[in-house]
């Protein structure tokens, strides 16, 4: 099973730390939810654990072995990632961009594009298979990298603000399917700045939240603990409240917290 | 697109056909001799440096994720003219080996300004933005490397290198493409194998690197063979501008963008038109030929610009 550590690692870029000694063990069918203020570093601890950010000191395992190490195509059938935005210039067809994610497998292209066709039903993105990745709205193009994601069949996957510029049904079809992922038993590692969408990935209670800021773990929770709003509340700045709504608990920000 | 694919093999297949077939009325041992000594090695040269220029020009345009990257983006012509330039003001009628010392020291300075590039671009932290600006920075310094040199060329060293610097595609017998052949058919066959990791490439170069591809390896072995096949097509003919850079984009306009595609169809496509534009240079000015490079940048640039004022698709 695929386990990702970071050991005491950080990442500086010049005069800048972006990491301040994590240390931090993801087992594997967990559901992480990365939670912190813009800037906390979120992204270049996803980056550090694709080996895309090299380690200034400390270390990223993955599956027991130095994740700057691995072979590259080992490495893509251990671990995934949907970037923030995927970079949409080259009129490529939706089907050839996910039939190129399987880069890892070694097979034909009739057989990347059988796994892409699956791959997109998935995500209900059939029906803009043949079109432009160039011409498709926001809304569409994530759902494209979403199949890139699906069809390169990782055991972890990495997700940078999945439901970013999503409108609030594509936001739930997002996080409904993430939950989906989940319960096949991948590991999810997910970067999120609405608590509250969690609750549409289904057992949300066992999710794990960990908060991220200026590079440093804030702190380690269940997305159920009581004490969660308040630490939030820190983290970011704000008072928050929690709001018990029919079936869930929602978090919400009432105000700046006085310096 | 399998009916537009073949109507431009097939159209590709008919003005090569037409260049060595086009101009005067040959009869007799004078006519054979032009035809099998001059007009078919000419073409043959010509489909060989068209082929090479148009896919290392689609290749690095996907490498470097740039529309106006070409085969000498990296350097690959300025050092190329450096080299020419310091073989014809030392003595432009020396010879290696039986070989032109214009045409070795050429090579030398193609494939030495743009390994170094290449170098670069294989360190595992360069993005491809600052490979792109090496290779500006290498061709901005051969180029004053070149301004140097002609400062201090006589006036006769200095005509022979306007001429050279015009591309030209002239050939008498077939040393030309037996000294080519292999080394384009090496950079092009080793290239077209690179169209998977490319298409990978196409999302962004990160996300290619998530995907399992060793993006250092992929852009060293590309920068790599597309420098050896474009150093010994601009060593033998000199630069010629924009076959490169348009052929790519004019394929992508008609057929679309799937590297699958894209690569092999520049191929064909590259080696038609630099065919064409020679036959263009051979017939506008009856009794003198143009060379080959002014027709290509005279009938490029306005190419270009229709491209981008049509828009994207």
């Amino acid at each position: 099973m695929t386990k990702l550590e970071f050991v005491d690692l950080s990442v500086r870029v010049v005069g800048r730390t972006l990491l301040d000694r994590i240390t931090l063990s993801i087992t594997p069918g967990e559901f992480v939810a990365l939670i912190g203020p813009n800037g906390a570093g979120k992204t270049t601890l996803l980056k550090a654990a694709l080996a895309l950010r090299p380690a200034s000191s400390g270390s990223v395992r993955l599956a027991n072995m130095a994740v700057a190490e691995l072979d590259s195509r080992r490495r893509a059938a251990l671990i995934a990632w949907l970037p923030q935005q995927i970079r949409a210039e080259e009129p490529i067809t939706s089907l050839e961009s996910v039939a190129a994610a399987r880069y890892r497998f070694r097979e034909s292209h009739a057989q990347s594009r059988r796994a892409a066709e699956r791959a997109l039903a998935r995500v209900g993105a059939s029906e803009y298979a043949e079109r432009a990745i160039s011409q498709l709205s926001g809304g569409e193009r994530q759902r494209v990298a979403f199949a890139c994601l699906v069809a390169q069949e990782a055991q972890l996957l990495l997700f940078d603000e999945p439901a970013n510029h999503l409108d609030p049904a594509q936001q739930l079809d997002v996080y409904r399917l993430l939950g989906d992922l989940w319960r096949e038993g991948r590991t999810i590692v997910c970067i999120n700045h609405d608590i509250n969408l969690l609750h549409h990935v289904g057992d949300a209670a066992s999710v794990r939240v960990l908060g991220l800021n200026a590079g440093r773990l804030a702190f380690d929770a269940r997305f159920s603990d009581a004490a969660l709003p308040e630490r939030l509340g820190t983290l970011f700045g704000v008072e928050m409240e929690a709001l018990a709504g029919a079936e869930q608990r929602v978090i919400i920000a009432r105000r700046r917290s006085p310096p | 697109m399998k009916l537009r694919v073949a109507i431009l093999i097939a159209l590709c297949i008919v003005l090569l056909v037409a260049a060595v077939l086009v101009g005067p009325d040959l009869t007799g041992a004078q006519g054979q001799f032009i035809v099998w000594q001059l007009r078919v090695p000419r073409v043959l040269i010509g489909m060989l440096v068209g082929a090479t220029l148009a896919l290392v020009g689609a290749v690095f345009q996907a490498l470097f994720q740039n529309p106006l990257a070409t085969s000498d983006t990296v350097g690959t012509t300025a050092g190329a003219t450096v080299g020419a330039l310091l073989a014809l003001a030392l003595d432009s009628s020396r010879t290696v080996q039986g070989l032109p010392l214009v045409t070795v020291c050429a090579f030398a300075g193609a494939l030495t300004a743009s390994l170094l590039v290449a170098s670069f671009a294989s360190s595992r932290r360069a993005h491809s933005s600052d490979v792109l600006l090496a290779g500006i920075a290498v061709t901005l310094a051969t180029s004053a490397a070149a301004s140097g040199i002609q400062y201090i060329s006589d006036s006769r060293a200095l005509f022979a290198a306007t001429q050279w610097s015009l591309g030209q595609l002239p050939q008498v017998g077939y040393r030309g493409v037996w000294l080519l052949a292999p080394l384009c058919l090496v950079s092009c066959t080793l290239l077209l194998a690179l169209t998977r990791p490319l298409q990978a490439f196409a999302l962004g170069e990160e996300l290619a690197h998530s995907q399992g591809v060793n993006v250092p390896r992929l852009r060293l072995s590309a920068l790599g063979l597309g420098s050896l096949g474009v150093a010994a097509c601009v060593a033998w003919c000199g630069p010629i501008a924009f076959v490169g850079l348009i052929v790519p984009h004019l394929v992508r306009r008609v057929l679309g963008p799937g590297y699958r595609v894209l690569l092999p169809m520049s191929l064909c496509v590259g080696a038609a038109t630099l065919v064409s534009c020679d036959l263009f240079a051979r017939l506008l000015v009856p009794g003198r030929e143009l060379p080959v490079g002014i027709v290509t940048a005279a009938l490029g640039a306005p190419a270009l610009v229709a491209l981008v004022a049509r828009g994207r698709r």
